[in-house]
């Protein structure tokens, strides 16, 4: 029998070997990486809980320093057939718009508990995601899952968060805004994934109904598959939502490559859109990030972000420009700081509004 | 012929982020643009404080992502539906509460929701902070303890905003409801199967079963088919003139023809699309 000490140090100097990099729970560190997003979470498609694997690894190479000893280490597993995680947030922001007194806020952006309960170890897990503030308690995902065969093909149901682009951390990036799949908007249905070699690929059959209930007979179809390379990825992302209302179809495009300590990623959708108003409307976001990693612990993000909420109109674009710095002190605390400015058509104040912020962000 | 499938698919890689770059550009300078981004009309509107609210708050804050079919709860909140959805419409979220209670600020979800104080999720607007500034709130507030009204007076005319499905709109397979949106509350009593016509592409009059006025939502009315529509183009008219016209709960006869004066029908043409009815 393995000894926890043992155990523990064995996941570390995997870990150790396994990663180039700093680890978070963000594409930008999968791309830097060179792995897939069902290497840290719990959920093959990302967010959410961490693996074992993931955990180990924010402990080991995502902070600039480690406290405590070897066999402290976390691992979610509080019991043989049960994992517990969380996140965190609080922000302290300052908001300024054009011809309005500025606002500065205390706030909890997010504080949210998982469980998975891993009846068949690898095989069949029932998984909660429950975010508890701000307001009352609000389930994000609740589903049952199970591998049909280990690691490679699974299938999922329940509520979930649907397979559409970059996962990312933030749910007001314009792609994410505009193609209505992020981490506020889940949906109940069914996955199916597919993970063989260097290829990650889901199929969803959902409600469409952005986690409100039924009131048609019109389901939601979205697929999105990638390829992984250790350097470079590339993948695409369609949906198809039939509702009474009108159809929306969408498709984007997603890809990251790793240049020393520099990870780029892009992404940009497209959306027609037959259910707002009376003509529908065709909506295209774009995204470019750039993330450099100064030190081990120590991130740079720079982002653009563009909207054109609808291409028949002209002069009625958005940008967004945010500027971030990623401090992860020690294992588990990660302190996020940056200011994002906005600039659209002069005559609506909230398109050209400043934010800055400052945040805690601690996570298990 | 793998490795060369994967050496193209690692060149498309690398210059997605560039292209993405190349493909985006500057804001707009919103020329010939209204506030909330749109072309600027000429198009009549309801006016008051509910028409306050929606241009300042759910057009150019809400609709960022209440909008379509992927409207987060099922919320549409641009111009054509939000009253519809709001007024006497119990929540998703919250199923108990009302979105708005005419008459209640406290027990409508909508102020709960705007304020942080709801049971249930984030403070809306969900990428705030900035809030709805105090000024905002209290617009909300005052317009729902002043009963929800459409209007803030009884409007000079009765008009339709909005129908579903829309003028020119191709509508499912199977369709056997439509609903017609007025800008004032109508008089029910004036509301009957001859109140309103529909045709189909050959112009033989297609049968109405019912027609209601929902309980609470006293400016829309919605019409029931005797069976569900075949594929073809329709025209509903909702009658101005004639022996049975529709008139507002004010007496205002309905402005269909929308010359600013009373009278006149209001043409809706539509498709209904071919396929399996679901």
């Amino acid at each position: 029998m393995i000894r926890p000490k043992i155990f523990a140090r064995l996941l570390s100097v995997f870990a150790l070997i396994t990663f180039a990099g700093t680890a978070n729970a963000e594409p930008y560190l999968a791309a830097q990486m060179g792995l897939k997003c069902v290497q840290c979470h719990v959920n093959p498609t990302g967010g959410g809980m961490r693996s074992v694997f993931g955990n180990t690894f924010a402990q080991t190479q995502l902070a600039a320093k480690k406290i405590g000893s070897d066999e402290d280490l976390w691992t979610g597993q509080v019991m043989k057939f049960l994992s517990v995680g969380g996140n965190a947030r609080a922000n302290y922001s300052f908001s300024d718009v054009p011809n309005q007194s500025s606002t500065n806020d205390f706030a909890v952006e997010e504080a949210r508990a998982y469980l998975d309960f891993g009846v068949i170890p690898n095989r069949l897990s029932v998984y909660i995601d429950q975010r508890f503030a701000p307001g009352n308690s609000t389930n994000l995902e609740a589903n049952i899952r199970y591998w049909i065969t280990e690691n490679g093909a699974y299938v999922k149901a329940g509520r979930m968060y649907q397979p559409f682009g970059y996962r990312f951390e933030d749910d007001n990036a314009f792609v994410r805004q505009m193609s209505g799949f992020n981490m506020q908007a889940p949906d109940e249905g069914i996955e199916f994934g597919f993970e063989k070699g260097s290829w990650t690929t889901q199929l969803a059959l959902s409600n469409g109904t952005a986690g409100a209930p039924e009131v048609d007979d019109g389901k939601q179809i979205v697929a999105r598959t990638e390829y992984v390379g250790s350097a470079w990825r590339m993948g695409a992302s369609a949906a198809f939502n039939d509702t009474d209302v009108g159809d929306r179809m969408g498709a984007g495009l997603f890809g990251a490559f790793r240049v020393g300590a520099v990870t780029l990623l892009g992404e940009v959708d497209y959306f027609d859109d037959d259910s707002i108003g009376a003509a529908g409307r065709k909506l295209m976001a774009s995204l470019v990030e750039a993330d450099w990693k100064v030190l081990q612990g120590h991130n740079v993000k720079l982002t653009f972000e563009w909207l054109e909420p609808d291409t028949d109109v002209d002069e009625d674009e958005q940008t967004r420009t945010s500027l971030l710095y990623e401090w992860s002190p020690i294992q588990f605390i990660q302190l996020r700081g940056g200011v994002r400015m906005y600039d659209g058509i002069p005559q609506n104040d909230l398109q050209n509004r400043t934010q800055a912020f400052v945040q805690l962000h601690g996570f298990f | 012929m793998s490795s060369q499938f994967n050496k193209l698919l690692a060149c498309m890689g690398f210059f997605v982020p560039p292209v993405v770059l190349l493909l985006a550009g500057c804001a707009g300078d919103g020329t010939g643009l209204d506030a909330n981004g749109r072309p600027i009309t000429d198009l009549p509107g309801a006016n008051g404080d509910f028409q306050e609210i929606q241009d300042t708050i759910f057009t150019p804050v809400c609709t960022t992502c209440h909008v379509g079919a992927g409207a987060p709860q099922g919320l549409r909140l641009d111009a054509g539906n939000s009253y519809a959805l709001l007024v006497n419409v119990a929540s998703a979220e919250s199923p108990g509460t009302l979105r708005v209670s005419p008459g209640n600020p406290n027990a409508s979800y909508l102020v709960q929701k705007i304020e942080g104080t709801a049971a249930v999720g984030v403070r809306m607007p969900a990428n705030g902070p900035p809030y709805l500034p105090q000024d905002r709130i209290d617009l909300v507030r005052r317009w729902i303890a002043a009963g929800a009204p459409m209007t803030s007076a009884p409007p000079d005319r009765l008009i339709v905003t909005s129908t579903i499905p829309a003028v020119s709109e191709a509508a499912a397979p199977g369709l056997g409801k439509l609903t017609v949106i007025f800008n004032a509350n109508v008089d029910s009593s004036r509301v009957s199967v001859d109140t309103f016509t529909l045709r189909d592409a050959s112009d033989q009059p297609v049968r109405l079963a019912g027609v209601r006025v929902p309980t609470g939502r006293q400016n829309v009315v919605e019409l029931t088919t005797a069976a569900p529509l075949a594929a073809g183009s329709y025209q509903l008219s909702v009658h101005g003139d004639g022996p049975a016209p529709l008139a507002g709960e004010s007496g205002h006869v309905l402005d269909g023809d929308a010359d600013g004066k009373p009278g006149g029908d209001m043409l809706i043409p539509f498709d209904v699309n071919a396929g399996d009815v679901r």
